[in-house]
């Protein structure tokens, strides 16, 4: 691309666009901003694959991130140790799961990893009390939160199990009417 | 029944197992089956499995590496494939890559012109996704108006500036001469006469010639299929979208019983980027549970409902009282222009706009005052939101109706003089002759209609003998008083709509910038700046900041528009005139949002809003096309302008196109289409179609809800199923991996695709791993024993040094999970349990997808980690040697499960006791398939060596995610790591991927199962007794390494338990099993080394 310094070839540019939901000016964008969370950190030059990752207390600090009450969660998720450590596909794949082409089951998959706090592959009362602390900044009376998780997990919950499977959250959020449109980000 | 589903499960498990059998199996010898498959048609199913994974790759819940992995795999396979096939194929693959490359390509550049991306983007991020559908609905409407115009421009505005009569040729065309002097003043430009009255943007200004320009462009009747097909295009665009959404939120139309789950888990909106959108986010959030809360605990309470009731009567009558007002205003508005008009030659600037004005003046001011009124009624706030938005949709149509009627009205007395005045300038001298003259033979239809309506707004007392006295006496002082030449071009009532409507939206435009400046960007200048020097606090107290109020707005986009549709026909003009200011507003808008707005406490819900709004558009466009269509079917054209000058309905053009334009044939035949004869029966068969098809619709409705039954019911049975399926894969998985090393030849036939993209990925997953990826491979080719002995030897050091980490944490894990064990310990090899609950997994999701009709990658998805489970379940055959003893376990489990469903427990210890003996086989009918299969697998020595390597790998990776646990890590990575080596030899990392995810959850949901099982076993206890022996089988090969452990581990845990019980008795029967065990060595020719090994990891394994 005439003197600009090449990023990507163009063989990663289009296995990018193969595995995510994004275009090939998006990906060059989301490299950019990869690149300014640490910029001494990331090259510019991904053409050999470097292996970087950036911690999560970078990553969080990001502005489309930041006031997210999940913003932890959704890093961990995402990062290939689980401790939030993002290396460029990681967040790429973020962004893709997270962007507004991305189809429910898979936000779905996503959105469970992100609300199961102690990751024990089930949404047990505590991560229902964790998810509702964050997301009301500990307004709610403890009692209050203890009827809401068990009034949640009472409806989601179709085996009985007394917490949420991952087949009974997909059950609850693929009816959500707003959850394809708000566990989106923009970026 | 139980049993038949069990029958059933069973089958399609074995039907299931033995496809991944072959896969695995085509896996581990990649190179063979590659040399091998020269079938085209396989090869080429091969590369349509390859692309479909090329394409569903991004849906994938996969991290990215792997993904990238995959991707490159799959590719170089379809490229490496594609050549052999033919060459014909090879053109159409090269096609399709060519396609699709310019497609993307393509669509990289069309988002490149998606305007307002980022603008929209930052308000989402300011204000969440309730504010942004506002921008993104009005960028919608633009796209919609962009359209629109380009038709319009394409098909009517350029051809009648490039070939039509040129400005000032025809009557028509020309400003009359005693407005020339005044053509270019401000006011009359502004009140769109002058120059602009006859320009293209009106009416009136298209020529009536039938062909213009040397092609011969039938103007008319592009004027007049244009006109129709905007509204059609229109509606077949708001249709289409509709249909999306309602696609995309096909759920949303179930009822309502997941209150609690979607206030908590969709509530965030993870679009919010701004502190103080995410503080009044956070604080809806907390009113809207709190609301919740309440509503569930006091499901309703009426205080004083009298003086409600009372107060919601009153403030319905103050809104109907509005409503009418208002609409009588505006009635009354039109009226005195029109009667201003005739009285008065120069009418002022405020006389010119008073209509626009009156109408911009209340659709700004009424809203507010609903709002207002709302209050009285103390409604929830969800239901006054409604009630708003209805009300101001009522206030909107009724103003635009009321509008319409009254310039329709004043049309109908314009017609009335211009064909009078028509007459007259002919022969004026009776009534009786104007009526008689051949023009206006249609004036005596028409003449009743008007003079009717004459009567009630001139005279209603008088008689129709007078009142035609009355209309003459009119008529002539017209005549007299007017230039006759003036009156006919003004005539156009076609032009004045348009003018009318045309105003209408800018006088619009003019208000809608004046309130944003006003009530957002003063007050919020006022607010921000003289708060600190007021009495009160201005930013928290009266008037705040100003509120975005989604609704309202988008209601007011909803009138602007049909506004445009309204108008369209008589102003072609109208949707480019429409697209500036569409685009003016959103810039406005945003930056008055940016700047001065904070987001709406009440957001109404985006995506359901989302249809809503576009219904409430629908309709819109629909009251908006009526008054057009009736104008077009009822009113006569214009005789001195516009396209359809001296016709007799606008639509007359048609017919007359179809007569004079097409062969004679073609007109017959529309006769006969447009003949009743025709028009009845279709008109029939729509409506038995729409019949048909709501029947359907209701049929479908049904079974959607019977499946949703179904799939409920499903759910809680397949956790009963799960450890007996679990069991039966790991079972068929394993002897199928075992004949498969015998009949390579045989699997290289099928499935030939999905594992070659495995195999690719694998490699990777091994990460660390990687030096004992070569065992795996070996595992089929068996090289020779003396290399896999010497890794063992490596493995078993690290099964040592292992070792003291492994029965710690065993032991935490009993002291915290005392009744989990029970039921592990029962399934026995804890090794096989693990990656039976992954079978379980991998099986569940196919299961529930496969009735959920999903898409087909998931299915695929579903089924790939059975495969990496069954090959999982293959590595964890580590006890091969001891195959008897592996197999009884199964049996047991597998009794166990029917047990509990029959909840038969006495026949049980029978069942025991005939397992007992050792080779249970026989007494098993169903499961005797297996078996036999199993009697050659023993008879291979050589895979013991590589099957102790894998259980010294299979330990250490226990060992490794056990270590794992404490941390906050994500269980679902652990399990991948442990996959790893499940898999290091199946190698299908593709599998994994999906497992990782999904197998993570499901293994929780089997051990909870046995959990559940637990109570069973207690109640159970002398049966124990047998299966201990059985576990103790499996644990004596133990001793020499873990003895120890296991009796520390035993005195430190209740003897409740009967996890330790188990391991009590285990020291205690050692001896005695001591024997048959080393019998098994002695068969298995090895070193009693490995199988110390195996036992130890076993132990360990039986903890997880």
């Amino acid at each position: 691309m005439g003197n600009k310094q090449t990023i990507f070839t163009d063989e990663q540019l289009d296995a990018y666009q193969d595995c995510t939901f994004f275009t090939r000016k998006e990906i060059l964008r989301l490299h950019g901003r990869y690149h300014e969370l640490a910029p001494n950190l990331v090259p510019m030059d991904y053409t050999n694959d470097p292996d970087v990752k950036l911690p999560l207390q970078l990553i969080i600090n990001m502005p489309e991130l930041k006031e997210n009450p999940f913003k932890q969660r959704i890093v961990e998720a995402f990062s290939e140790d689980g401790q939030g450590n993002l290396s460029f596909n990681d967040f790429v794949d973020m962004f893709s799961v997270l962007s507004e082409m991305a189809p429910r089951e898979l936000k779905a998959i996503y959105a469970f990893k992100i609300y199961d706090f102690n990751t024990d592959n089930f949404i047990c009362k505590s991560d229902l009390e964790q998810t509702l602390n964050k997301l009301t900044r500990d307004e709610l009376a403890a009692e209050e939160v203890n009827l809401v998780c068990e009034k949640a997990i009472e409806e989601a919950d179709l085996d009985g199990d007394g917490k949420l499977a991952f087949t009974d959250f997909e059950n609850m959020i693929s009816r959500a009417p707003d959850f394809l449109s708000t566990f989106h980000i923009r970026i | 029944r139980a049993m038949s589903i069990i029958l059933l499960v069973y089958s399609t498990l074995t039907k299931m197992a033995t496809h991944l059998y072959k896969d695995t199996h085509t896996n581990n010898y990649k190179d063979e089956e590659k040399a091998d498959s020269n079938d085209p048609e396989e090869m080429f199913q091969n590369i349509q499995i390859q692309k479909e994974i090329i394409a569903n790759i991004r849906s994938r819940p996969w991290p990215m590496r792997q993904k990238l992995r995959a991707l490159r795999q799959a590719k170089e396979i379809v490229l490496k494939y594609e050549g052999r096939l033919t060459r014909t194929r090879g053109y159409q693959a090269a096609g399709a890559e060519l396609l699709r490359k310019f497609s993307r390509l393509a669509y990289n550049v069309v988002v490149l012109f998606i305007p307002w991306e980022v603008r929209i983007k930052k308000i989402e991020s300011h204000f969440g996704s309730g504010v942004a559908s506002y921008f993104i609905f009005l960028r919608w409407l633009f796209g919609i108006n962009i359209v629109l115009t380009i038709m319009t421009g394409a098909f009517v505005i350029l051809p009648e500036l490039l070939a039509g009569a040129p400005f000032g040729t025809t009557a028509s065309k020309t400003i009359p001469k005693e407005h020339l002097s005044s053509a270019q003043d401000l006011d009359t430009i502004w009140s769109l006469g002058g120059y602009l009255q006859y320009s293209v943007l009106f009416y009136g200004y298209y020529g009536r010639d039938r062909k213009i320009g040397k092609a011969g462009y039938r103007l008319p009747l592009a004027y007049f299929l244009v006109g129709m097909a905007v509204f059609a295009s229109s509606f077949i665009i708001l249709l289409r979208r509709m249909a999306k959404n309602s696609q995309l939120s096909f759920a949303s139309a179930s009822d309502e019983n997941y209150t609690f789950c979607w206030r908590v888990f969709c509530a965030w909106d993870y679009l919010i980027g701004n502190p103080e959108a995410a503080e009044s986010k956070a604080a809806a959030i907390v009113n809207n549970i709190r609301e919740a809360i309440v509503e569930e605990q006091e499901k309703k309470k009426d205080k004083s409902l009298a003086v409600m009731i009372s107060l919601r009567i009153l403030a319905n009558i103050l809104v109907l009282l509005s409503l009418a007002g208002s609409i009588y205003i505006i009635y009354f508005v039109v009226e005195r222009s029109q009667d201003l008009e005739k009285v008065k030659l120069e009418l002022s600037l405020w006389e010119k706009n008073e209509v626009s004005v009156v109408v911009s003046l209340i659709t700004m001011i009424a809203p507010s005052a609903f709002e207002l009124i709302a209050q009285l009624e103390m409604y929830h706030p969800r239901t006054t939101l409604r009630f708003q938005l209805a009300r101001v949709l009522v206030l909107y149509l009724g103003n635009l109706y009321s509008l319409i009627i009254a310039l329709l009205d004043k049309v109908n007395t314009m017609s009335l003089n211009g064909t009078m005045s028509a007459a007259t300038v002919i022969d004026a001298t009776t009534f009786q002759a104007t009526i008689a003259f051949p023009v206006e033979q249609n004036l005596s239809t028409i003449v009743p209609d008007i003079l009717d309506k004459k009567n009630q707004t001139l005279s209603p007392g008088l008689g129709l003998e007078e009142n035609q006295t009355k209309l003459m006496s009119v008529l002539t002082v017209n005549k007299t008083g007017l230039n006759v030449q003036r009156r006919e071009q003004d005539q156009c009532w076609e032009t004045y709509v348009g003018q009318e409507m045309l105003k209408l939206s800018i006088i619009d435009m003019i208000f809608t910038v004046a309130s944003i400046l006003l009530i957002d960007f003063f007050r919020g200048l006022f607010v921000r700046y003289l708060s600190d020097c007021w009495c009160w606090d201005l930013e928290s107290k009266f008037p705040e900041y100003g509120e975005f109020k989604i609704a309202e707005n988008v209601l007011h986009l909803i009138y602007n528009q049909g506004m445009i549709w309204m108008g369209a026909f008589f102003s072609p003009c109208l949707p480019a005139f429409n697209v500036l200011k569409l685009i003016g507003l959103m810039y406005l808008r945003s930056w008055a949002v940016l700047t001065c707005n904070v987001p709406h406490q009440q957001v109404f819900r985006a995506s359901r809003s989302n249809n809503f709004y576009l219904a409430m558009l629908l309709f819109m466009l629909f009251l908006c096309m009526l008054p057009t269509i009736v104008a077009i079917a009822r009113y006569r054209p214009s005789l001195t302008c516009g396209p359809f000058s001296g016709q007799e309905k606008i639509y007359d053009i048609i017919s007359e196109t179809i007569d004079a334009d097409f062969p004679l044939w073609f007109g017959t035949v529309m006769s006969y289409v447009t003949s009743p004869v025709v028009v009845l029966p279709a008109l029939l068969l729509l409506f038995m179609l729409i019949y048909y098809l709501q029947s359907i619709a209701r049929s479908l409705k049904f079974t959607n809800h019977q499946l949703r039954m179904q799939l409920q019911t499903v759910s809680r049975i397949s956790m009963y199923f799960l450890c007996l399926i679990s069991c039966f894969f790991m079972f068929t998985a394993r002897l199928q991996t075992k004949e498969g090393s015998n009949k390579k030849t045989e699997q290289e036939s099928d499935h030939t695709s999905q594992e070659s993209s495995v195999r690719s990925t694998s490699p990777r997953r091994n990460g660390s791993v990687t030096n004992f990826e070569s065992p795996v491979n070996r595992v089929s080719s068996i090289k020779t024993i003396s290399q896999p002995a010497s890794r063992t030897e490596v493995n078993k050091t690290t099964a040592t040094s292992h070792n003291p980490g492994g029965p710690i944490l065993q032991k935490h894990k009993l002291e915290q999970s005392a009744n989990r064990h029970p039921g592990i310990l029962q399934s026995g090899a804890i090794g096989a349990c693990r990656s039976k609950s992954y079978h379980h997994v991998a099986y569940n999701p196919s299961g529930k997808y496969a009735e959920n009709a999903h898409s087909d990658p998931i299915f695929r998805k579903g089924i790939r980690p059975v495969s990496a489970e069954a090959m999982g379940g293959g590595s964890t055959q580590n006890f091969m040697s001891r195959r008897g003893h592996t197999t009884r376990y199964v049996i047991v489990n597998e009794h166990d499960a029917r047990k509990k469903l029959m909840r038969s427990s006495v026949r049980i210890p029978r069942h025991y006791r005939i397992e007992e003996p050792g080779e249970i086989v026989e007494l098993y009918p169903r499961n005797i398939k297996r078996y036999v299969c199993r009697t050659p697998q023993r008879s291979y020595p050589p895979h013991f060596a590589e099957e102790e390597d894998e259980e010294g790998m299979g330990l250490r990776r226990d060992s490794f995610s056990q270590r794992h646990r404490p941390r906050s890590l994500s269980d679902l990575n652990q399990p991948a790591r442990f996959y790893i080596g499940d898999k290091v030899d199946s190698q299908l990392a593709l599998a994994k991927d999906l497992a990782k995810v999904r197998y993570g959850m499901y293994e929780d949901d089997y051990e909870i199962e046995w959990e559940d099982l637990a109570p069973h076993a207690h109640a159970r206890a002398k049966v124990k007794g047998v299966e201990h022996i059985k576990v103790k089988t499996k644990c004596k090969n133990e001793p020499s390494l873990s003895e120890s452990d296991s009796a520390s581990i035993a005195s430190s845990s209740d003897q409740q338990n009967s996890s330790t019980d188990q391991y009590i008795q285990v020291i205690h029967n050692k001896e005695k099993y001591l024997k048959p065990a080393g019998k098994l060595m002695k068969k298995k020719s090895k070193t009693t080394t490995d199988l110390n090994i195996s036992g130890s990891s076993d132990l360990i394994c039986s903890n997880v």
